[in-house]
């Protein structure tokens, strides 16, 4: 993958986790934008605006916006697996000797307080061991997940794809930007 | 004082030794000399034998006895294991994934062949790849057992068929927007797809490949249908089931034919399901939720009460249902099931692996959310025995 691409061109070469934590499967469409094998399918821009007024799925109803140690932590919507946060990383980081997959899957997730959408992008910490965290720290979000012929919503898939090894170890979640 | 304690103590541990020494060592007190060895699994296996795989990072299948509850053995494995069992029993497969420093290193996918008998590695089948997805349907065998299928992800979708009679890969097949592996008889296989078809891939004794594709019978975008569905490959049968529990049968075949799908609420006298997250109804769930009793025609589905979107949820029921008649047999409650175990106690138990034994007096073999196993009559759903034990990702059982 080459460096002068963009971060959205990056996002278009892999293939959308399926985990969209807690919410509808229309307004899990407009939370992703969807890439199979290098053919783009911009999901997210055409949706955003029908995401942000429709209403609230049961994630986004008791999510919160302090701890991102757990499964209701905002940016989480679209997670999937054990969170890196709770294993020596965070959030936005992947924990000490590990490799960020150079594959993510994007999402757009509302702020619990300012009701606002945001892109937020996914990717899994590869190369050790899965993570033996709490119980509470693996989330695992089931709407719109779908078996492996729709891959890119597949939340059993371990998404290492490009990483040196593809042993997964956690997954992080990082705000990109505003939604709109 | 103390100087009389310590003379007593001494006099009594002398008599002690004394009496020891004089005791006559008899053979039949199990003091004979003993021979060591390694045991072996029977063959033909026991009818009711289950084997399970760990939850996700778990490496070790484990072989089961329901009967007596008893472990007969264990299988290591690498990551993200596939298991199948020749159709006579006599060797177990593997598909499995190692990189060469545990963790990191060069990758290496292969098709470990165990003899079922003793365990033993009898050899390693390197291939190309394998999908490294938590599901049941990567990797099946045909009918004879003289072919196998491993499903690959890179992340294009393939399909590598394995010559089992010479224990060599025999070639890679690309499956664009398909997965999973249904094995059709000797001659192929079937794979649901992306676009709500079923594609069909035809393997001449030359090798040569030829896939077709069905027209869609179910959108993925309302009602998909799980991938842990089940086939009677014998009689060349499929009964797929989607989310909302809708059960489709397929005569598996060169030129396939799917009939009309059945509600499984429906068959329950409830209304059919629909795909509302505020619809709450009884729904199925879990990760290995259905199994089929091949001789009876019975479909037994784990149940929940659930929206739409639960179909990970576990189940408190086990539906048995004709798939002849389209009915309802039985309902098999489960909450009011003891489990050992302190965690049991406080929390409720959900099941999310099931599967059924093919014999006269069939079995069924039960995974529940604390990682134990039980196994019950699946004529009257009474429990015979829990077995506690480290695995909540998979059982499988022969014959299927």
């Amino acid at each position: 993958m080459s460096n002068s691409k963009t971060f959205f061109d990056k996002t278009s070469e892999r293939w959308v986790r399926g985990l969209a934590g807690f919410t509808s499967r229309r307004s899990f469409l407009a939370r992703f934008g969807v890439v199979v094998a290098g053919s783009t399918l911009p999901l997210l821009p055409v949706a955003r605006a029908k995401a942000a007024t429709a209403p609230e799925s049961d994630f986004e109803r008791y999510s919160q916006a302090t701890d991102d140690t757990k499964c209701d932590y905002w940016k989480y919507c679209a997670s999937s697996g054990v969170l890196c946060s709770c294993c020596g990383g965070g959030h936005n980081t992947c924990p000490p000797g590990t490799e960020a997959s150079p594959i993510s899957w994007i999402g757009t997730c509302m702020h619990p307080d300012t009701k606002k959408p945001y892109i937020i992008a996914y990717r899994d910490c590869c190369g050790k061991s899965v993570c033996q965290a709490d119980r509470d720290c693996s989330c695992d979000g089931e709407d719109g997940a779908m078996p492996s012929y729709r891959p890119q919503l597949d939340n059993h898939v371990i998404w290492c794809f490009g990483s040196s090894s593809q042993v997964y170890h956690c997954s992080t979640g990082a705000l990109v930007g505003p939604a709109n | 004082m103390m100087g009389g304690r310590v003379a007593k103590a001494l006099w009594a541990s002398g008599l002690l030794l004394t009496t020891l020494c004089a005791a006559p060592i008899r053979a039949d007190e199990g003091t004979e000399p003993e021979t060591y060895g390694i045991a072996t699994l029977p063959l033909p296996a026991p009818p009711h034998r289950f084997i399970t795989m760990g939850g996700f990072g778990s490496s070790t299948f484990t072989i089961f006895d329901g009967d007596s509850g008893k472990m007969e053995g264990n299988i290591s494995a690498g990551y993200i294991p596939n298991f199948a069992s020749s159709p006579d029993g006599s060797k177990f497969y593997v598909s499995e994934t190692y990189w060469t420093h545990g963790t990191r290193g060069p990758r290496q996918d292969i098709v470990t062949v165990y003899d079922a008998k003793t365990l033993a590695v009898e050899k390693e089948i390197p291939i190309p790849s394998r999908a490294l997805v938590n599901q049941l349907h990567n990797f099946g065998l045909s009918l004879s057992g003289h072919r196998g299928y491993v499903y690959a992800m890179q992340p294009a979708s393939s399909v590598v068929w394995l010559d089992l009679k010479t224990e060599t890969a025999g070639g890679t097949i690309d499956l664009p927007g398909c997965s999973m592996i249904y094995p059709i008889g000797d001659e192929g296989f079937a794979s649901l797809c992306g676009d709500g078809s079923l594609a069909t891939s035809l393997i001449s004794d030359k090798g040569q490949v030829t896939t077709t594709k069905t027209k869609p019978f179910f959108d993925a975008n309302k009602d998909p249908i799980f991938d842990d569905s089940v086939t009677d490959t014998a009689a060349g049968k499929a009964f797929f089931v989607s989310f909302t529990g809708l059960v489709y049968e397929a005569k598996l075949a060169a030129t396939p034919t799917i009939e009309k799908p059945w509600s499984i609420q429906q068959a329950a006298g409830l209304p059919v399901a629909g795909t509302g997250v505020k619809e709450l109804t009884w729904r199925p769930g879990g990760h290995q939720m259905i199994t089929y009793h091949k001789a009876s025609g019975k479909l037994f589905v784990i149940m929940h009460m659930g929206n739409y979107w639960t179909q990970d949820a576990g189940g408190s029921e086990i539906w048995v249902l004709d798939t002849k008649k389209h009915s309802l047999i039985s309902r098999f409650p489960l909450w009011a099931v003891p489990t050992s175990g302190s965690a049991a106690k406080t929390k409720p138990v959900y099941f999310r692996n099931i599967q059924v034994s093919q014999d006269e007096h069939p079995v069924i073999f039960l995974l529940n959310s604390e990682g134990n196993d039980m196994v019950l009559d699946a004529t009257t759903g009474k429990v015979i025995r829990k077995i506690e034990a480290a695995s909540g990702g998979a059982v499988y059982v022969s014959g299927m």
